[in-house]
């Protein structure tokens, strides 16, 4: 199933703020929202969240690459913008699970 | 409808604790269910990890067949990045799917490798999801807003919270963290039976089971309170409160138990089995350091200051390996505390760095022949007792997603993955640690009383769940009914029948386990959805099965 970035951003915020209403989480959640520090999520919440965004749109990603990223950096956390970004990429054809592992 | 076959699974039960439990008069209801029903040893898969055998119980079927492996896998064969797992890793037919095909319902609550859920008949609550995302695992998609209808459904307690996870294999900091740690998993078995009885008393599944995963946890982190012969006798007055409230919660259980059976009804057959045994574990061998002191592995620049920030060994930093490793100078390595797998790098592109192809086999015999030899400093035993090689542990068309190596440890602990001034050190406190060795239980029609079977091995649990819902056993399946558990006259009259699963059986994830016949149709023709045979299709093409 294909998406164009926004509609990928709207069904990942979408989301959030349904699975948010479950953690009495009230604050507004927009793009720039950070899943670490804001909305309090795990590395293992973020992969669930990227297998559910898999699964719902049929493609693959390699969201280990994301997160191993995420580790080094200076700050290590995530905005929802950037997971919606890294998805596209992979979603829209822009780069293939089998171009990342090539390049490993 | 009415329940047919209730499955317990009980996470690291083993009968070295639970029978004392029931000497003591902690378990009567256990010890009344075992004097009236059969129980057996149930032997293990290798590794004995919870993700893999616990697939194994579901599939009947061992690693290399199923194709789960770990806590987390290799994203590819030549990659450095590790995932963690999920039940699109299931690459064959679980008991939830080939019920649920056959017409049959089925509740299926906290087991492992159930996320994404498989769309059945019936309900999932997948295991080992985080609390937040419940709302996304559980099968059908209203059925969250459904549980949290039952008095004292509590999200955040039923479901994982990592930080609590990494407790059960790091221990608590201070003896003050142990009873809140303990109550809380009380509270969380009860709240899983909550949502059993709700399910069982508005909306039954012939097929239905929970898992209770509190044993493993209480084990691990509780070994020396539940079993203080393994270690020094309790003195302080706060380890026997925590020896007392580890009992409350064997009592709780046992309380459940009875209740279950109650709700399930006199027709029902019950099992009850876990994924492993368990045992004491005394030292910690830090597989990593042992590599790189051999030459295989070489550390990041500062890798060992930066983990001193929090060094753990748990899940929470999954691809903490990728930074900490220099992979200019690494051959072989550990990524995972979890299943004591060592990886070995293998230059397949001939540009790459790591083992070239025609010398892996040499160089992993020069590794395990290593490995044999490492010896315990003081004593002089061996610190590592087998070694499984890939083809041996995980035979089957999964197997390339498994580690190299395999190693079974002389105190049958863990590795750690973390760098470590030596390779072998002692733990400050004897703790607990999987075993080859869990156990089986079964009561129900047909069924003998009051024996001790014959070691069973986990892959015949399926198969036995199979036939007790009446339900032919495919072929594909490694395990067997345990005949030795019902009376001739019934094996007689309900013989069991080994059956071929053909196409339709193919991978019991999320596409392949629905009985059109059992859903609402979505297309008002009868006919499965288009989009699940497209699905279908897919993976049978992806299978090779069609072109």
């Amino acid at each position: 199933m294909k998406a164009s970035r926004g509609e990928l951003l709207d069904y990942v915020l979408r989301t959030i703020e349904e699975l948010s209403r479950d953690w009495d989480y009230s604050r507004p959640v927009g793009p720039e929202s950070l899943l670490f520090t804001e909305l309090g999520l795990e590395s293992l919440d973020v992969v669930v969240l990227g297998t559910a965004i898999q699964e719902h749109y049929k493609f693959q990603m390699p969201l280990a690459e994301l997160l191993s990223d995420v580790g080094q950096r200076e700050r290590r956390d995530l905005s929802i913008a950037e997971l919606v970004d890294f998805a596209d990429r992979y979603l829209n054809g822009k780069i293939s699970v089998f171009e990342t592992r090539v390049s490993q | 409808m009415s329940v047919k076959t209730l499955l317990i699974g009980l996470d690291g039960a083993t009968f070295s604790v639970l029978d004392p439990l029931m000497e003591q008069g902690v378990m009567p209801f256990l010890k009344s269910f075992l004097a009236e029903g059969a129980r057996a040893n149930l032997r293990t898969i290798v590794p004995p990890l919870t993700p893999p055998a616990w697939t194994s119980l579901m599939t009947g079927r061992t690693p290399g067949q199923h194709g789960v492996f770990d806590f987390f896998r290799m994203e590819s064969a030549a990659g450095r990045h590790i995932r963690f797992f999920n039940s699109n890793d299931v690459q064959c037919d679980t008991i939830w799917s080939l019920a649920s095909r056959q017409g049959m319902r089925v509740t299926s609550l906290n087991f492992p490798a159930m996320f994404p859920a498989p769309k059945i008949s019936g309900h999932v609550v997948p295991g080992w999801v985080p609390w937040r995302q419940l709302r996304l695992a559980c099968w059908p998609e209203d059925l969250l807003d459904r549980l949290k209808t039952i008095p004292g459904f509590n999200q955040r307690e039923l479901a994982m919270d990592i930080k609590l996870e990494e407790k059960a294999t790091e221990g608590c900091s201070n003896r003050e963290e142990y009873g809140p740690w303990i109550e809380l998993h009380i509270r969380r078995e009860q709240n899983w039976f909550e949502i059993l009885r709700h399910l069982i008393q508005e909306d039954p599944s012939e097929l239905t089971a929970v898992l209770f995963d509190g044993v493993d946890k209480l084990q691990h982190l509780c070994w020396r309170f539940l079993r203080p012969e393994d270690a020094k006798p309790l003195d302080a007055d706060w380890e026997f409160t925590v020896r007392e409230l580890c009992l409350k919660y064997f009592r709780q259980l046992d309380g459940l138990l009875e209740q279950m059976c109650e709700l399930a009804g006199p027709q029902a057959t019950v099992m009850m089995a876990s994924d492993h045994g368990f045992g004491p574990t005394y030292e910690v061998f830090h597989i990593n350091t042992w590599l790189q002191k051999n030459g295989y592995l070489a550390w990041s620049e500062g890798a060992a200051a930066r983990d001193t920030e929090g060094a753990v060994l748990g899940v929470g930093q999954v691809a903490r390996h990728t930074w900490l490793l220099d992979w200019s100078r690494t051959t072989a390595f550990a990524t995972t505390p979890t299943s004591n797998g060592i990886h070995i790098a293998v230059n397949r592109d001939g540009n790459s760095p790591g083992v070239p192809v025609a010398e892996y086999p040499a160089f992993r015999r020069r590794l395990v022949e290593q490995l044999r030899a490492f010896r315990d400093p003081k004593t002089q035993e061996p610190i590592v007792t087998e070694i499984w090689t890939r083809e041996e542990a995980f035979s089957g068309p999964h197997a390339e997603a498994g580690p190299d190596l395999t190693l079974i440890l002389r105190d049958g602990g863990l590795v750690s993955i973390l760098p470590a001034p030596e390779p072998l050190s002692q733990r400050s406190t004897i703790g607990g640690a999987h075993r080859p060795i869990g156990v089986f239980a079964a009561r129900g029609p047909g069924m003998k009383a009051g024996i001790t079977a014959r070691e069973m091995s986990i892959l015949d649990v399926a198969p036995t769940v199979l036939y007790s819902l009446g339900l032919g056993v495919p072929c594909e399946m490694q395990g067997r009914v345990a005949e030795e558990l019902y009376h001739p006259e019934s094996l007689d009259s309900h013989p069991v029948r080994r059956v071929k699963a053909g196409p339709a059986g193919v991978n019991g994830s999320a596409h392949s386990a629905v009985n059109s016949s059992a859903l609402p149709s979505q297309n008002g023709s009868g006919a499965p959805p288009l989009e699940y045979e497209e699905a279908v299709l897919d993976r049978l093409r992806e299978l090779g099965y069609i072109e």
